[in-house]
């Protein structure tokens, strides 16, 4: 059996974050995301990142499928933590072989990694949370360009298929005795199954090409979609925004 | 019978310069089922493609009751006629069923209702309820190419163009496929043009076959065609297992003035054939059997 990369394999879920109107979601979400990621105060970007996990834990998703999603991404957080506090100049507090941790550096260090977490966390309820298609969709509906919409949904289609190909042509190689090995042999061996794969690819994309004219495509595919707004989308994507926005203007108001 | 094809001196190369088709005539009537049957690199896809336009005629040209391709819109064109690919990987495009059977008739410029009811009985005819929302990859080979004659069905087209439909299914699927293309000829008497290897298949899905080799190398019943000894070894070509099983009954004394080319056809002549020899047949070895065999034998293994 066949493991896809699925996103949107928990969507058919129920919780608040699954009744959402996927461009109220969408749009939402994106602001909550911008919003967090301008913050520049760590005690800020940590009540961001607390808010992202309480939609995080409405959205119903199981933990294993989100630690599985965020596993990747803090391959990437987690050296901003280890290089920044000895590359940031300020306040020395530990000294090792000419190297200076400073407390400004550990703290934007923390602020970068913490504002990513959070950044990726809402990316689950956000996007998990609906059909990939449906979500393609609803960027139609929020009229994003009509060739990026294509783009997206023959990619979405055909990332299954590519997955099935590369996975058949692997398992062809290894039943003839390759092996995986960091040496010049296996990696000219894989360069040239990708080149085949390309190949086979754009052959593919021809194929694909013809098919789509012969049932009247006009680079202008619509889709019969419908959505509609309840007045919960209207009340969670007040209470989304309000929050995006009070991360950035309750602080200015305590100052003044 | 009106005319829904006709092919006049059409030849095309590829870029490279191969010669993919010479001189191709064919004349397709209305509600016909064609077989187009030849060996690999014959040109039966290259053919098709220009049947629904997507390939331009170099030399020669087409027409769909009686209106040349080449000065049709793609609308009008795809109104004629449906292709369904080998591969339905190729044509299921988009991320759902429901999505890519409603995306001809959308692009035919039909309302929502419409499209929607298009869909519902494309996906009725075709046995596919509940998998609208089912993404392609989810589904089966089999119902792939279930999904793929929906896609075009939905369509409505006056003529299917289907290259090998019965390629890759388990025999379970192949039948429910034979089956379905038979019902959508007997009850909408859409013309129907199958290029296929499945020789088995020919003789219930195809009224009349050409056979390709570059050019039409002839043309005829499915009978005739595969009576051809000499045509058939000359291109590659098969003939129904059953018919060679009955061929070679003949070896053994087997009285049979008809070969069947299909299982029920079998049945019948076997049934005739017992009843008018009192109950029985008779099947024997002699010294010259074997030799028969042996030219039996060499008749059919040219593969």
């Amino acid at each position: 059996m066949v493991e896809y990369p699925e996103i949107d394999r928990y969507s058919s879920l129920d919780s608040v974050m699954h009744r959402f109107d996927p461009r109220a979601k969408l749009i939402a979400f994106l602001i909550l995301i911008f919003s967090i990621v301008l913050l520049q105060d760590l005690k800020l970007a940590l009540i961001g990142l607390l808010g992202a996990i309480l939609f995080l834990i409405a959205s119903k998703l199981p933990l294993r499928f989100v630690l599985q999603h965020i596993k990747w991404v803090c391959f990437f957080i987690v050296p901003f933590i280890l290089i920044m506090p000895f590359s940031v100049h300020g306040t020395g507090i530990f000294h090792f072989h000419g190297l200076t941790l400073t407390y400004e550096g550990l703290e934007y260090g923390i602020l970068v990694a913490v504002r990513a977490l959070a950044a990726v966390i809402i990316v689950l309820p956000m996007i998990a949370t609906t059909r990939f298609d449906i979500t393609i969709k609803a960027l139609g509906e929020l009229k994003m360009p009509n060739m990026l919409v294509q783009m997206f949904m023959f990619t979405y289609r055909y990332i299954f298929v590519f997955v099935i190909e590369f996975q058949r042509t692997w398992r062809a190689m290894v039943a003839r005795g390759f092996q995986m090995k960091t040496n010049l042999y296996a990696l000219r061996t894989i360069g040239k199954a990708l080149g085949t794969f390309f190949i086979r690819s754009y052959e593919r994309g021809d194929r694909v090409y013809q098919a789509l004219r012969a049932r009247g495509y006009t680079v202008k595919p619509k889709t019969l979609v419908e959505f509609k707004m309840r007045a919960s989308d209207y009340v969670w994507t007040v209470v989304i925004i309000g929050f995006a926005v009070s991360l950035h203007v309750v602080p200015f108001v305590e100052v003044t | 019978m009106r005319e829904a094809i006709t092919v006049r001196d059409l030849s095309y190369k590829y870029p490279d310069g191969t010669k993919a088709l010479e001189d191709v005539n064919m004349e397709v009537h209305e509600g016909e089922r064609i077989a187009i049957v030849g060996p690999n690199g014959a040109g039966k896809t290259t053919l098709m493609l220009h049947l629904n336009g997507t390939f331009r005629c170099m030399e020669g040209e087409v027409e769909l009751f009686g209106k040349t391709v080449s000065k049709l819109k793609r609308a009008e064109i795809v109104k004629e006629i449906g292709m369904v690919f080998q591969d339905p990987d190729d044509q299921l495009f988009m991320p759902t069923l429901f999505d890519d059977i409603a995306f001809g008739p959308i692009n035919q410029g039909l309302k929502g209702d419409e499209v929607r009811e298009r869909v519902d009985k494309a996906i009725m005819s075709l046995g596919l309820s509940g998998y609208e929302d089912r993404a392609p990859h989810r589904l089966s080979f089999g119902e792939k190419k279930k999904a793929s004659l929906a896609a075009v069905m939905a369509m409505e087209p006056r003529i299917l163009v289907l290259d090998e439909p019965t390629a890759n299914l388990d025999p379970y699927s192949r039948t429910e496929l034979i089956g379905i293309l038979n019902e959508l000829n007997d009850r909408e008497g859409i013309t129907m043009v199958i290029a296929t290897h499945d020789v088995n298949a020919i003789p219930e899905l195809a009224d009349r076959i050409y056979a390709l080799n570059r050019r039409i190398i002839e043309t005829g019943t499915p009978r005739e065609i595969f009576f051809d000894g000499e045509l058939l070894k000359q291109n590659k070509l098969d003939v129904p297992d059953v018919f060679k099983l009955f061929d070679v009954m003949r070896c053994f004394g087997f009285n049979c003035d008809k070969l069947p080319l299909s299982l029920d056809e079998a049945v019948s002549g076997l049934t005739r054939v017992i009843e008018t020899a009192g109950g029985h047949i008779h099947l024997h070895i002699h010294e010259h059997t074997h030799d028969e065999v042996k030219k039996w034998r060499e008749k059919y293994e040219h593969h």
